[in-house]
């Protein structure tokens, strides 16, 4: 992993959280910010992950803490709810795999219920795969939101215009 | 100035304006938060319940002593973050400026009219963005360009029926369903085909409820969160099995 790996990396996940931020219609005036945003996160989960071989759930924190606290200073910008930019910024780090992994596992696991070695495998692929993605999206959430518990009051005034 | 008319006129006002606004994808404090803000600024206070389906609220007015209390129905509507910064922004003006219950209504019609973004940009943008991701898990050029397509048929596809009103369950395993059958498509050139099949579904993962149920949960309102914990995971199983319909029928194998 070099440097140029982790540019490419965050150009990527700029693209993914446009287009998939995009499906909540966010403002026009959001859709940069939101690129910067999904950029820096994805591409310091990544660098945390490759680099340094941090588990998945604790760099989804440490990304989205990171979010969080540059959405407080955008919002300010673009007189937008932090969770307004935020939001389409996570999305692209939603570990989508490991979710629907999980329910394959559980087909898998209907499917040899007789066999009881398969079946035990099965039955901990699922719940290893449904720990990753609960938690992951749990830190993320978690990552973001901590901003708004420690500054409440500039975190609720993000869209008050006059002054 | 707060007569019984006027009570309930602004009542009414405020469960238009938190139903609409809990419908289109804003997590439950910032709704209570803005509600409890107009109130203030026209000197009156309110206490929500909000419920998955319906909001129970009432109004009082401490000057007159009077109380009126409303229960709306949460219409489900598509997620919309304009709506969200735009009718919070209202909110804050109502406060600052002191605005009268007419040109709060005024005002929350013409927020409600806003030119909305031209879907077909949308579904290009998705296409995009899914391609990209599918860059990211080590898909090649040709893998990136199967998904590109198949997304944006796949999108187009879930927009059309949503369209039309057919139930959210059956929009997510068919488009699911359909975006992975043509990423399947791939199989037949491709070395990186199974990546490109398993992220074609991935625009599909419902996001925004799952971290609007997370924050409902972190901040308290534990029971709006889990509901919507509960319907997101409800509809990552319908993609699963949609994709694993083009699975079975493809690799006879899940991934």
């Amino acid at each position: 992993m070099n440097f140029t790996d982790i540019i490419i990396d965050g150009l990527l996940a700029a693209v993914a959280g446009i287009g998939f931020g995009s499906i909540s219609r966010p403002p026009k005036r959001a859709f940069l910010y939101i690129a910067i945003l999904s950029a820096v996160g994805h591409a310091l989960r990544f660098y945390l992950m490759k680099g340094l071989n941090v588990d998945i759930a604790t760099a989804s924190f440490c990304a989205s803490f990171a979010i969080g606290s540059l959405s407080l200073w955008f919002g300010r910008i673009t007189f937008c709810p932090v969770t307004v930019l935020y939001i389409p910024a996570l999305l692209p780090m939603v570990p989508g795999m490991y979710a629907y992994k999980s329910v394959f596992a559980l087909i898998k696991f209907m499917n040899h219920l007789k066999d009881s070695d398969l079946a035990g495998k099965y039955m901990q692929e699922m719940f290893s795969n449904a720990v990753v993605t609960f938690s992951t999206v749990f830190m993320l959430a978690l990552g973001a939101t901590v901003f708004i518990f420690i500054f409440p009051k500039k975190a609720y005034s993000m869209t008050r215009r006059a002054n | 100035m707060n007569d019984d008319e006027n009570i309930k006129k602004f009542a009414r006002f405020i469960a238009e304006y938190a139903s609409f606004l809990l419908g289109s994808g804003v997590h439950t404090s910032r709704v209570i938060r803005n509600s409890s803000r107009i109130s203030e600024s026209l000197g009156m206070k309110i206490h929500m319940t909000t419920f998955q389906k319906t909001i129970i609220l009432t109004v009082t007015d401490d000057e007159h002593l009077q109380t009126h209390t409303e229960v709306v129905e949460i219409p489900g509507l598509p997620i919309n973050f304009e709506y969200n910064s735009e009718l919070s922004s209202l909110s804050w003006e109502a406060y600052d400026k002191h605005l009268t219950l007419d040109e709060l209504q005024r005002k929350f019609q013409e927020i409600k009219n806003y030119s909305k973004m031209n879907p077909n940009l949308i579904i290009l943008l998705v296409g995009l963005a899914n391609g990209a991701f599918c860059r990211l898990f080590g898909g090649d050029v040709w893998a990136v360009i199967i998904v590109v397509l198949s997304t944006m048929i796949g999108f187009y596809l879930r927009l059309k029926m949503q369209h039309k009103g057919i139930n959210h369950f059956i929009v997510f395993t068919v488009s699911a369903f359909v975006a992975s059958f043509c990423a399947s498509s791939a199989l037949l050139f491709d070395k990186t085909a199974e990546i490109a099949i398993a992220t074609s579904v991935l625009y599909l993962i419902p996001g925004v409820p799952l971290f609007n149920g997370m924050i409902d949960i972190l901040e308290g309102h534990s029971l709006t969160g889990g509901s919507r914990l509960v319907q997101a995971f409800l509809l990552i199983l319908c993609i699963a099995i949609g994709l694993s319909g083009s699975l079975l029928l493809f690799q006879n194998s899940l991934l």
